[in-house]
């Protein structure tokens, strides 16, 4: 009992503000999205309409969003990964002295604003950037290539910022993989990459899993980043409801779109949770 | 034929040296133990023989091939790891299948060799547990199974036991042996346990700062050791300083021991060791023993043996032990006592070495 109280009243700050300063503002916004909005007039007092849910399947726009957003979710992460694992497998395997010096070249980035890392991707990817002026001058391409204001844009931007996240969750699994494990397997008649794919790949499963969670809800939330490489036209669903609110003012339909984006973050959440817990059961 | 060499094997790390000039033949069958304090090079030989580790110079052979620059893949060894070591993810089957299936069994063939395995390490019908579900002698075993089931050329076993409580030790080395002595498999057992080593080998090759002190059977290591670090680590002695006078031994005046040692020139200084289980405190006792007056300083009762420290002539101290059920059990603090020693056990490795 005792114990419980002392947890509690740890926990009493944290919590504090966790209701306060987010779980109360969010369950005012519940009967929002419920309401009806005229253009011009606002919100209609006393309405209780589905629309707002109705219209993020529904509509033909919306949904592209929707989907366009879960799909950049899926994109990133699967890109994150393939990336971020060789690197986390150098920093455990490789040579100890490289080791403080890779960690710091992927905790950088974190160090610097995330609208200058934006702009940044700006000066490479624009039209007359960096990179389209390069290939210009090589000889490749002709005409510039389309970088930003689309998915490639928005997709690069992501990996990149989100890359770090991944590759720290991956170290930590991989240092949590015992080496004799590993040379059993070699003594055992596994080559290299039998080992690899039989041993160390499958015990790494919850990092895989937690980096991939927490690149994905990050991805689907992202704001800064999408707004600014992808531009007015490009939108996913968190850049739509900032529109929605701050543009034009139809504070019930940002209110639907913010629901429905918390409700497939909990449910990732929800999902890839139980699947750690079968794996970390076994590990 | 060795069925594994190692021919003047050397590993380095830097300028420092691990293992100097290792030779080391082990016969068909032979089951060898390495036997050393930590830092010995003991278990760098082993990982050097399962090709986990590099050897900076000199040549492995495996039943007569030379395996030195092979991974462990090719090297047809099995392991057992002080840590087990077992696949986490899989089932205790699937564990033990491992290497057979690297070796291209299947189907029933597969089925009959793991449950054969899982039979001789007395887990019958603990196929489908996982690691995490069995406890640390239970794990213990699947590794074993998980070695033997390919039926390697030689089984390698990297200080085993040195994780189990003392009880599940002493009924695994029993195990082991009896195991060991079924299958016939060629065995270097890595050991820092003096007990496990003797008890189990065939051989005994006692190593001390990467070098090997003594290769030889347990009771040759024990009675006769080749050198004064086998003498001082193997065994509980007493370590004296003793002068050679006249053709014997003296350890001060009119304290002269008898030995069958052979002893160095007149006058050199020199150690002498005596284990405390050689030593008699009982009254009687063979006509040719040295006897050594002294008084009980310090005694202390450990279960089945009491242990004493005994002050003689000349400022020595002895630690000697006695079967707390034998007549010497109560000896009290300050009691005269007679010490009886056999010439034998009066150990002269060499002048004296050390301060």
């Amino acid at each position: 009992m005792s114990q419980m109280r002392t947890g509690l009243l740890l926990f009493s700050p944290l919590l504090l503000v966790l209701v306060g300063a987010f779980v109360i503002p969010l369950i005012l916004l519940a009967p929002t999205s419920f309401q009806e909005y005229q253009p011009g007039a606002g919100i209609a007092a006393g309405s209780f309409t589905l629309e707002n849910y109705i219209r993020i399947v529904a509509d033909d726009y919306y949904r592209e969003v929707v989907v366009r957003t879960l799909g950049l979710g899926v994109a990133v992460t699967l890109a994150c990964l393939l990336l971020g694992y060789p690197v986390a497998y150098l920093i455990v395997r490789g040579n100890p002295r490289w080791r403080l010096a890779l960690t710091l070249l992927v905790i950088f980035p974190l160090m610097l604003n995330l609208v200058v890392r934006s702009f940044g991707w700006i000066v490479l990817l624009t039209n007359r950037g960096v990179v389209n002026n390069l290939l210009i001058d090589l000889g490749v391409i002709e005409t510039p290539l389309k970088l930003m204001f689309n998915l490639t844009g928005v997709m690069i931007g992501l990996t990149h910022i989100y890359l770090p996240f991944m590759v720290l969750m991956l170290v930590a699994a991989l240092q949590n993989v015992p080496r004799d494990v590993e040379s059993a397997a070699a003594t055992l008649g596994s080559s290299r990459l039998h080992v690899f794919r039989a041993v160390t790949l499958p015990l790494t499963a919850p990092g895989i899993i937690a980096g991939s969670i927490l690149v994905f809800v990050l991805t689907i939330s992202a704001l800064v980043t999408p707004r600014m490489l992808g531009g007015p036209t490009y939108q996913v669903m968190a850049t739509l409801i900032y529109d929605e609110y701050m543009q034009l003012l139809d504070w019930p339909s940002g209110s639907a779109l913010s629901f429905s984006l918390a409700l497939v973050t909990i449910l990732i959440i929800w999902m890839s949770s139980r699947m750690t817990k079968r794996w970390a059961g076994l590990a | 034929m060795s069925n594994l060499s190692l021919d003047h094997v050397v590993k380095r790390y830097g300028d420092l040296t691990v293992v100097k000039d290792v030779s080391l033949g082990i016969k068909e069958g032979e089951f060898v133990s390495l036997l050393g304090p930590s830092g010995c090079g003991k278990t760098t030989i082993l990982r050097m023989v399962a090709g986990l580790i590099e050897p900076s110079g000199g040549a492995i052979r495996i039943a007569s091939t030379d395996v030195t620059r092979l991974p462990p893949n090719k090297r047809n060894i099995g392991l057992v790891f002080q840590s087990y070591a077992l696949f986490p993810h899989m089932t205790v089957f699937e564990n033990v299948a491992f290497g057979l299936r690297r070796k291209g069994e299947s189907g029933t063939t597969l089925d009959g060799r793991v449950n054969e395995a899982l039979a001789m390490v007395r887990l019958p019908g603990y196929g489908e547990r996982y690691p995490r579900q069995l406890s640390g002698g239970q794990q213990q075993r699947v590794a074993m199974a998980r070695a033997i089931a390919p039926r390697p050329s030689v089984l390698l076993f990297d200080e085993p036991l040195s994780n189990l409580d003392a009880k599940l030790r002493d009924e695994m080395q029993i195990e082991l042996k009896r195991l060991q002595r079924e299958l016939g498999i060629t065995t270097l057992f890595v050991t820092h346990d003096q007990g496990e080593a003797l008890s189990l080998s065939d051989r005994v090759c006692v190593m001390n700062d990467g070098i090997i002190q003594q290769f030889a059977a347990p009771e040759d290591v024990y009675r006769r050791p080749a050198t004064a670090f086998v003498a001082s680590f193997i065994g509980k002695p007493n370590r004296l300083k003793a002068t050679v006078r006249g053709g014997r031994l003296t350890l001060g005046e009119g304290l002269d021991l008898r030995t069958d040692s052979a002893l160095g020139a007149d006058g050199s200084a020199t150690d002498v060791f005596i284990r405390q289980e050689a030593i008699n405190l009982t009254p009687t006792g063979a006509d040719d023993a040295n006897r050594i007056p002294g008084t009980i300083a310090l005694r202390s009762f450990s279960g089945p043996q009491v242990q004493y420290v005994i002050r003689i002539a000349g400022g020595h101290e002895l630690v000697v032990e006695a079967a707390s059920s034998g007549t010497a059990s109560h000896l009290e603090h300050g009691q005269p006592v007679t010490l009886e020693v056999r010439p034998q056990d009066v150990l002269v490795l060499g002048e004296s070495v050390r301060s």
